[in-house]
């Protein structure tokens, strides 16, 4: 049986034994192209599910809009448990009203190296061989460049952002009730096509994503205007792994790191 | 400024946009080419050693550049990345936060976790290509007021030499970039 009827016939299970009342998975999107999210509530349903290639949703961002409605399944590839993990640990969900349905990730182009769901309560189809682990050669290349090139480059790339916020609505890590951008007393972002507003959104964001960021890749797909938030995303990943040694959303053990500290942290950069 | 919630910080950044008016006339020079750049910088300062380090080299009658604009905070962990960034944009040329020594913070662990905050912030700063030395973390103790005068003649020489701030100061961005 494949792994999508084998998913398919467990979430009909899990529905009509009443274990679950949710269950959020992938459907084939009506115009083609990339699947969407699927929340199926009903056995008969289930039909709907699908999981292929073009599966890259990550579901994680839907869990904190379902919070107390409910036990609900989601299927998880490795970036959507990571971004679970992440959310269990920021105490945004239950994890007793949470069933994790664990699938390799089928997605053609993965953003992120870990494919298997991290956590789970059941793992459906065989696990993917996870990619080695390689020194990221595009971040070093775009690292090796001069502060004043690495500017130029950010600066032209970010200058196309419209700030739709895209990138945040998809994002999991994204669940404030008042977003800083939207604050507006005080008003923390200006609201003004001056293109230092737009950096100050991105750089701010990406303070945001240090320690969380999961790599998942969703807020570059959602951009309209094609900015490269992965660079940014995979710089702030890199630096958390190499001054303190985390790795986002692997394990509900660690503290996230900006939230604790150890004595000899590093501190080369005060005088 | 006294010890503030964050929307007083914003607002004193706001208001305060480092204008020339702000500054008592004889202190500063009106910024032409032919003078010598003045940099004005935001201090933020622990309001249990740094501030109290300032206030020390000031009735010690310690000669120091009049370029540091301080902002008494509660503790250097109340410093938030957002601040920093605010008070470059809204016209700072460099900021200095300064908290107490790791192991005598006043709430027992505020400047250990700023000192993570602050790691990712300078990381970031750096990969955005906004030089590091124009934001400057320091430790200071209520003790120190030589160490802090000493801190803001070397952070002022330094954003000196880096020029007024232009890449995250509103306005200087409206160039088109090719």
């Amino acid at each position: 049986m494949s792994t999508e009827a084998a998913l398919r016939d467990r979430c009909r299970a899990l529905l009509q034994s009443g274990e679950v009342a949710l269950v959020v998975g992938y459907r084939a999107a009506r115009t083609g192209g990339n699947c969407t999210p699927a929340f199926v509530t009903g056995p008969d349903q289930a039909e709907l599910l699908v999981l292929d290639k073009t599966c890259h949703h990550n579901l994680a961002a839907y869990l904190p809009g379902l919070r107390h409605k409910g036990r609900v399944a989601v299927v998880s590839t490795g970036p959507t448990s990571r971004s679970i993990v992440n959310l269990l640990k920021e105490n945004q969900f239950d994890r007793k009203d949470l069933h994790i349905i664990g699938v390799p990730d089928p997605s053609s182009a993965p953003a992120s190296n870990v494919r298997n769901a991290v956590l789970f309560d059941e793992f459906i189809g065989d696990k993917a061989d996870e990619p080695a682990p390689a020194p990221d050669q595009d971040l070093a290349a775009f690292e090796a460049k001069t502060p004043a090139e690495r500017w130029e480059i950010l600066f032209a790339d970010l200058s196309n952002c419209i700030r739709c916020y895209a990138c945040r609505q998809v994002c999991p890590n994204c669940y404030c009730p008042t977003c800083f951008v939207d604050a507006s007393r005080p008003q923390r972002v200006g609201r003004t096509p001056d293109r230092s507003d737009t950096i100050m959104f991105h750089v701010m964001r990406a303070m945001h994503m240090a320690g969380r960021c999961v790599e998942c890749g969703a807020c570059a797909r959602a951009c309209p205007m094609g900015i490269d938030l992965m660079v940014i995303n995979r710089k702030v990943a890199a630096i958390v792994r190499d001054r303190f040694g985390h790795v986002s959303g692997m394990s509900l053990d660690d503290p996230l790191p900006l939230t604790t500290f150890t004595p000899e942290d590093g501190q080369e950069f005060i005088e | 400024m006294d010890s503030a919630s964050g929307s007083d910080i914003i607002a004193f950044l706001r208001r305060n946009r480092m204008a020339e008016s702000d500054i008592p006339s004889e202190q500063v020079r009106p910024r032409t080419a032919a003078a010598p750049f003045d940099p004005r910088i935001v201090a933020f300062l622990c309001n249990w050693c740094s501030y109290a380090g300032a206030d020390l080299a000031g009735i010690s009658r310690i000669q120091y550049p009049p370029s540091v604009r301080v902002i008494r905070v509660p503790c250097s962990g109340r410093v938030d990345p957002f601040h920093i960034l605010k008070a470059l944009q809204e016209g700072a040329d460099g900021v200095l936060v300064s908290g107490c020594h790791p192991g005598d913070c006043h709430y027992l662990t505020g400047n250990y976790v700023a000192r993570r905050r602050f790691a990712v912030l300078h990381d970031l700063l750096d990969f955005f290509g906004i030089e590091p030395g124009r934001v400057t973390f320091s430790w200071v103790s209520a003790a120190e007021g030589e160490r802090f005068a000493e801190l803001v003649r070397h952070t002022t020489e330094r954003v000196r030499a880096l020029g007024p701030m232009s890449r995250l100061a509103r306005n200087a961005t409206a160039r088109v970039v090719q």
